[in-house]
Order: C-alpha cells, then sequence, then structure tokens
C-alpha cells in the first residue's frame, strides 16, 4: 500500500527527494500519510482533489486484498 | 494449482450469457464448474440504469486433464498477445518517419511499463497489452489504448467504473508527465469499455425511436462525460432527433429533442 503511494507520488511531483510515505496499522484499519515538498501539493491534490481521489480509489483496491481498510491523508508540509 | 487461479470472472449482458462465455474460455462443460453470481445485473427501463452481469466459475476438481485444458488455454492466449504486439511495432504508419515509429514505441513502452507497476503495487495480478489506436479525426491524435486482462475483473472495474477510470486518470498523468507531452489514454479490462459503449449506443437508437414516437423530448439518466459524448456522438447525424447535455457536474445528463 505504502508503495503504491510512494510510486505514484514520486512518478507526479518535481521534487522526489521530499516524498515521504509512512504507514500505520490498528487492526484492519491502516493510515497512508504522504509527505510532499510545499511546491508538489498541488500535483498530489489535484484540482478538486482528482488527484488525491483517484489515489485513494486504487488505494482501497491494495488494502482489499488483505482485508483492510486504508485511509490516506495528504500532510501540510512544516 | 491454487484455488485463486482456478477461478475466472467473466461479465456479459446476462448471466447466461456469461456462463456460456466462460465455459468456452476454459473448454469445460457446464458440470465442471461452480458458478456464482457476483452482480445479475438488470435490463433497467429502457435499458437505463442497465448493468451487465458479473459471475465467477470455479472449477470442481482440478484434476490433471482439466488443469492441462486451463494452463494450455493461458498459454495461448499469451503468444497471441504477443504476436499480436509484435505485428503492431513493425507496422509503421503510413504519414510516420521513422523518428515517430520510434518514440510511439517508446510511448508504448512507457505505458506498459507504469500500468505494470501501478497493477503490481496494487496486489492486483494481470495480463496488460498496450497499442495504439485509429486516429481520432477531432484532435488529430491517436488515443493509446491499454488492455488489461486477468482474474480480478471486478476489482479492477469497481462501481461505475471507479476503479478503472482512477487507473486511467494516474496512468494518464504518469506517462503523460514522463514523456513530456499529454497523451490520449484509454484503460479497458477485458472490454468492459467497449461493451459498455455498444450498450450505450443501443440506449441512444432506443431513446431517439421513442422522442420521434412521442414528438417530445426525453432526459435519459445522468451520466460521466465520456458517456454522455458516446450519445452524443451516436445520435450526431441523425435526421430526426438532436442532443444537448444539461445539469451540472454529477447530475449532468443528456436530453433528446425532436426536430
Amino acid at each position: 500500500m505504502q508503495e503504491l503511494i510512494e510510486y505514484i507520488a514520486r512518478s507526479l511531483v518535481d521534487d522526489p527527494t521530499q516524498v515521504r510515505v509512512s504507514q500505520q496499522r490498528s487492526g484492519d484499519n491502516v493510515q497512508i500519510r504522504l509527505h510532499v515538498a510545499q511546491e508538489d501539493m498541488g500535483r498530489v491534490i489535484g484540482r478538486n482533489g482528482r488527484v488525491a481521489n483517484a489515489m485513494r480509489v486504487l488505494l482501497r483496491v491494495a488494502a482489499a486484498h488483505d482485508g483492510s481498510r486504508a485511509v490516506l491523508d495528504i500532510a501540510e508540509p512544516r | 494449482m491454487t484455488e485463486k487461479t482456478a477461478t475466472l470472472e467473466i461479465i456479459a449482458p446476462t448471466i447466461e450469457e456469461a456462463i456460456e462465455k466462460g465455459l468456452q474460455n476454459l473448454g469445460l462443460p457446464r458440470e465442471s464448474v461452480d458458478v456464482e453470481i457476483l452482480d445479475e445485473g438488470s435490463k433497467g427501463l429502457f435499458g437505463l440504469r442497465s448493468r451487465q452481469a458479473r459471475i465467477r466459475l470455479r472449477i470442481k476438481e482440478t484434476g490433471p486433464l482439466i488443469e492441462q485444458a486451463t494452463t494450455k488455454e493461458k498459454t495461448d492466449s499469451h503468444s497471441e498477445k504477443e504476436s499480436n504486439a509484435e505485428v503492431e511495432d513493425k507496422t509503421p504508419t503510413a504519414t510516420s518517419p521513422d523518428i515517430q515509429t520510434s518514440s510511439e514505441n517508446k510511448v508504448l513502452l512507457v505505458a506498459k511499463e507504469t500500468i505494470d507497476e501501478l497493477l503490481q503495487k496494487m496486489n492486483v495480478n494481470a495480463e496488460v497489452s498496450v497499442h495504439f489506436g485509429e486516429m481520432d479525426d477531432k484532435s488529430g491524435t491517436k488515443p493509446l489504448l491499454v488492455d488489461i486482462n486477468g482474474n480480478d475483473l471486478s476489482i479492477l472495474i469497481g462501481k461505475n467504473a471507479e476503479t478503472l477510470n482512477a487507473i486511467q486518470y494516474i496512468a494518464r498523468l504518469i506517462i503523460s508527465r514522463e514523456i513530456g507531452k499529454a497523451i490520449y489514454l484509454i484503460v479497458d479490462v477485458e472490454g468492459y469499455r467497449t461493451r459498455k459503449e455498444q450498450q450505450l449506443q443501443k440506449i441512444a437508437a432506443r431513446m431517439a425511436e421513442e422522442v420521434i414516437e412521442r414528438g417530445r423530448s426525453l432526459a435519459l439518466e445522468p451520466m460521466p462525460p465520456n458517456e454522455r459524448r458516446i450519445i452524443h456522438i451516436a445520435l450526431k447525424d441523425h435526421p430526426k432527433v438532436y442532443t444537448e447535455s444539461t445539469g451540472e457536474g454529477s447530475h449532468r445528463k443528456v436530453v433528446i429533442y425532436p426536430k
């Protein structure tokens, strides 16, 4: 799951070195957090959140494989 | 042979057709499989809201004979696809000089790699084949067609083709970025879009008849842009009706008017 988001994010941003993805599991729930450079926020969110939503759809498929539910958070850059 | 590889998912207009198609694919008699109905499909009113039936065939006892049959089937379809891809690669289009052909090959390669990578990371096992479609008259570009074939069909299409569209969108962004120019990408799973398109064309024709008969306009169900486009194109040159879209966002629908 983590790898999926990492792959998509790295492929879409201008600065792949700033892409960080963390994964936290509690029972069947998995929380994926994506960090990207401030300038790349738009690329991983997209207009009206279209990119973020598409990533969530694909993440759901990846998670369904082992019966878990995954949520994707895109973290505000500090 | 694991249980997973001994199942096959089929999508067809009706359950009966799906079963028949599946048995044909497997080369097995009806008694050798269990049928699980995943989606009964529905005809809907006037063919609106119609969904195709989805079933899963599970091979009952994987005896040596059956195993052989399925393995053979797989290798066959595989080699067929490969030889198709080869033909496609080696056929230069009339207008394109070598440079264009080689850049087209690069696009095919990038597309295949991208979709393979996405599916693998989504834990989906599938065969991917890519080729260019017919030149689109309007935009003057050739669409890049990606076909995905495998066992987990339902999950790859999703509700209202949600997953299919997400794969298509993300893949288009990644591939366009990789090759440095916008591409027109269509991703299909086991001919799902093609069948959907034929279904919509039938609906368009039937509704047009209805409009002519009643002499007043009719609104179709709300549809996504690509589906509305199919309806518009289907009735573009119709002598007695014309089409328009009304409504906003997800409520946008096609209205057919008498001329």
